[in-house]
């Protein structure tokens, strides 16, 4: 059981990550990972929201299936995790000023952030059951803080690069994040491994 | 703090009230337009399949195959294949395992003596393109025609019980030959006939 | 006769000029997933065009009845619905395609390029001119990963649209269709659009991150001027149009806040005083 979850958590992390194998949350992993702090902060409140979304649309999930309007998932998760981000960013504001100030500013951004949808509905997909849910909602989330992290000083060594003109900008950052992603596929059957 | 105007607040809960009522009786009736089609997808779907890992068991064409049963002992799902007399000629088993990505989905037909007559992969949609997934190519699925007993992946070889893993794909051919294993104890548990042991000395035929 | 050349005009930006994937650099999530066969990419284009243009309809022919503090989730809700309703006809009809698709069809709900055609277009514009722009900026989308699956699946998997090439399917190069190919293509075609647009004057496509991004008005790392720029700033011509509004947008965006009908009460009086201190 113990040894199953954290199959999930380090799939999760390494061999599924978020960003290099799903693609999913590109723009802010391009967009918001030139500075190290802005990278944290922002990867910081994709796990919150990550966990709180899922334990919230879990058992909305079991309540919709149960009343056979599985259909309407798609357009109910949406709705209940921008409701959330806006609900937390309110609790945070007037009661933990301190950690609004840290994450708030970047909660609006992940309401369209395609990972946050995406792993809630993953966790349907794949039958999750609730603890199976969290670890993998947890696990994506660091995982796409792994890969901000990484990619933010790999951007950072850049800057001072001579790079050819015509690969400048946009280009070579994806190239950049190709190689970041190369390096993830070296842990192919690392969880197995230890958990096979 | 400011007052509000209730007006203010009232517009446009009330629109967006309206656009998500409407929104929703329009995806009922487009549920209720197309979920039998689905369903009907599903259990066309399972048809075909069926044909295609158990069409005939010794030049005898399986004409029925009897609904989804579960083999108590292993929980897997079966399928009997009757010929036009309604004997029993082969069995089919569906199970999962645990690939790359995800699931791993599959099926087997075996004949009366548990010889492999048919297999399918049914999905692995959550295997690495280009890799994994090529499990649910046919000329993976031949690799498995004729094999009886436990098999046991091979990178180089397809002979007796060694099966030839797909190329760059270990991890994923791997979960397809446990699935197939646990359908063969299932077979087992359900038919009571003995299949030969994973190959350890030369004695083994398959 | 006027009406018809500027309606003509505002399809064909979709396709080059304004291309939301090799110019405006929208929707690369979807851009890099579903490209590892030609197969899936189109699905993904024409599903996602779709979408796009019936969402503009609705949401252009719908812009004087939504109210402007609750536009987002409204256009949020307009769009899920026809994701959801795609997403229910894939799989009756093709259900291959959702297989293939999986999770990347409902996750079109969160493709920056609907939501954005809708904050930028549709919800300011007639709904013909509204149709016009989905359509073209689909054709765009759907042609930016045609090309960009083709290369993939020509030189990873040594096919096209799942016919074997001779010659090329004996040994593929597999890193094209793995994730580092992904991100490995799209690079390499970014830097040659951009060639393209420098030698004929135009400005290099670059990451708007924020500028681009449909969340921009309501997001106050953004407003609050906290994100670095990205680029050059408003002046340049590609965006102006866009930056103009956003800037626009950008004044009354500090009053407004994104809520969705159950919160409504309680958020209102929220935004007037976000910058934290």
């Amino acid at each position: 059981m113990t040894k199953e979850l954290l199959g999930i958590l380090l799939t999760a992390i390494l061999t599924e990550n978020f960003v290099l194998a799903k693609f999913l949350g590109i723009c802010p992993f391009l967009g918001v990972s030139k500075k190290l702090n802005t990278a944290v902060g922002m990867s910081a409140a994709v796990i919150f929201v990550m966990a709180l979304a899922t334990a919230v649309t879990y058992p909305i999930n079991l309540l919709l299936v149960k009343k056979d309007l599985a259909y309407l998932q798609t357009i109910v998760f949406i709705l209940v995790i921008a409701a959330l981000v806006q609900l937390v960013e309110i609790i945070l504001k007037k009661y933990i000023p301190a950690l609004y100030s840290a994450l708030g500013i970047y909660l609006p951004l992940i309401t369209t952030n395609c990972a946050v949808l995406g792993v809630v509905l993953l966790n349907v997909q794949k039958d999750y059951h609730f603890a199976q849910s969290m670890f993998n909602s947890v696990g994506a989330g660091v995982g796409f803080m792994l890969a901000m992290i990484m990619f933010a000083g790999v951007r950072e060594r850049m800057e001072s690069c001579d790079v050819p003109k015509f690969m400048r900008g946009l280009p070579i950052t994806l190239v950049a994040a190709s190689l970041v992603s190369v390096s993830f596929l070296g842990f192919t059957g690392i969880v197995d491994g230890i958990f096979g | 703090m400011k007052k509000m105007n209730p007006k203010d607040i009232l517009i446009p809960t009330l629109a967006l009230f309206l656009i998500c009522l409407i929104a929703t009786v329009l995806l009922a009736l487009t549920n209720r337009a197309t979920a039998e089609k689905i369903a009907d997808n599903d259990v066309q779907n399972a048809i075909v399949s069926r044909k295609d890992v158990l069409p005939e068991v010794d030049g005898v064409k399986v004409e029925t195959y009897t609904d989804d049963a579960v083999e108590p002992e292993t929980g897997l799902t079966y399928n009997e294949g009757k010929d036009t007399d309604g004997n029993t000629v082969g069995y089919i088993f569906t199970n999962s395992a645990k690939g790359y990505g995800g699931d791993v989905k599959i099926m087997v037909g075996y004949d009366l003596n548990g010889t492999i007559v048919g297999f399918k992969v049914l999905s692995a949609s959550d295997e690495t393109p280009g890799l994994g997934q090529n499990s649910t190519k046919e000329d993976f699925w031949q690799r498995f025609t004729g094999k009886c007993g436990e098999l046991k992946v091979n990178k180089y070889s397809n002979d007796g019980q060694n099966l030839q893993a797909i190329t760059s794909a270990t991890i994923t051919s791997t979960a397809v030959v446990t699935a197939v294993n646990e359908a063969n104890q299932a077979f087992t548990a359900l038919t009571g006939v003995q299949l030969p042991d994973a190959l350890t000395g030369g004695d083994s035929n398959g | 006769m006027a009406e018809k050349k500027s309606l003509f005009k505002e399809f064909s930006k979709g396709i080059v000029i304004e291309n939301p994937v090799l110019r405006l650099v929208l929707g690369t999530c979807p851009t890099l997933a579903t490209t590892t066969s030609v197969e899936s990419a189109v699905g993904m284009g024409l599903a996602a065009s779709i979408v796009l243009i019936c969402s503009n309809v609705v949401i252009s022919a719908l812009r004087k009845v939504i109210p402007s503090k609750v536009r987002i989730p409204a256009y949020i809700v307009v769009i899920a619905s026809f994701v959801t309703i795609v997403q229910m006809l894939v799989k009756a009809f093709t259900p291959d395609l959702d297989k293939q698709l999986g999770v990347y069809l409902p996750l079109i709900v969160v493709n920056c390029i609907i939501l954005g055609r809708a904050e930028a277009f549709a919800g300011k514009n007639p709904v013909l001119a509204s149709a016009v722009d989905g359509l073209g900026m689909g054709v765009g989308f759907t042609a930016a990963l045609f090309l960009m699956s083709t290369v993939r699946e020509v030189l990873g998997a040594g096919s096209f649209y799942g016919a074997e090439i001779p010659g090329l399917s004996a040994h593929p190069m597999l890193v094209f269709i793995l994730p580092p190919g992904g991100f490995f293509v799209f690079g390499i075609l970014m830097a040659t659009v951009n060639r393209i647009a420098e030698s004929r004057g135009k400005p290099r496509a670059e990451l708007r991150g924020c500028e681009a991004c449909p969340m921009a008005t309501v997001c106050k790392l953004h407003n609050d001027g906290r994100t670095e720029p990205l680029t050059a700033p408003a002046s340049e011509p590609l965006h102006k149009a866009k930056a103009d509004t956003a800037a626009k947008r950008r004044a009354e965006a500090n009053t407004e806040t994104l809520t969705e009908p159950v919160t409504e009460a309680v958020t209102e009086p929220v935004n007037k005083e976000v910058r934290p201190s």
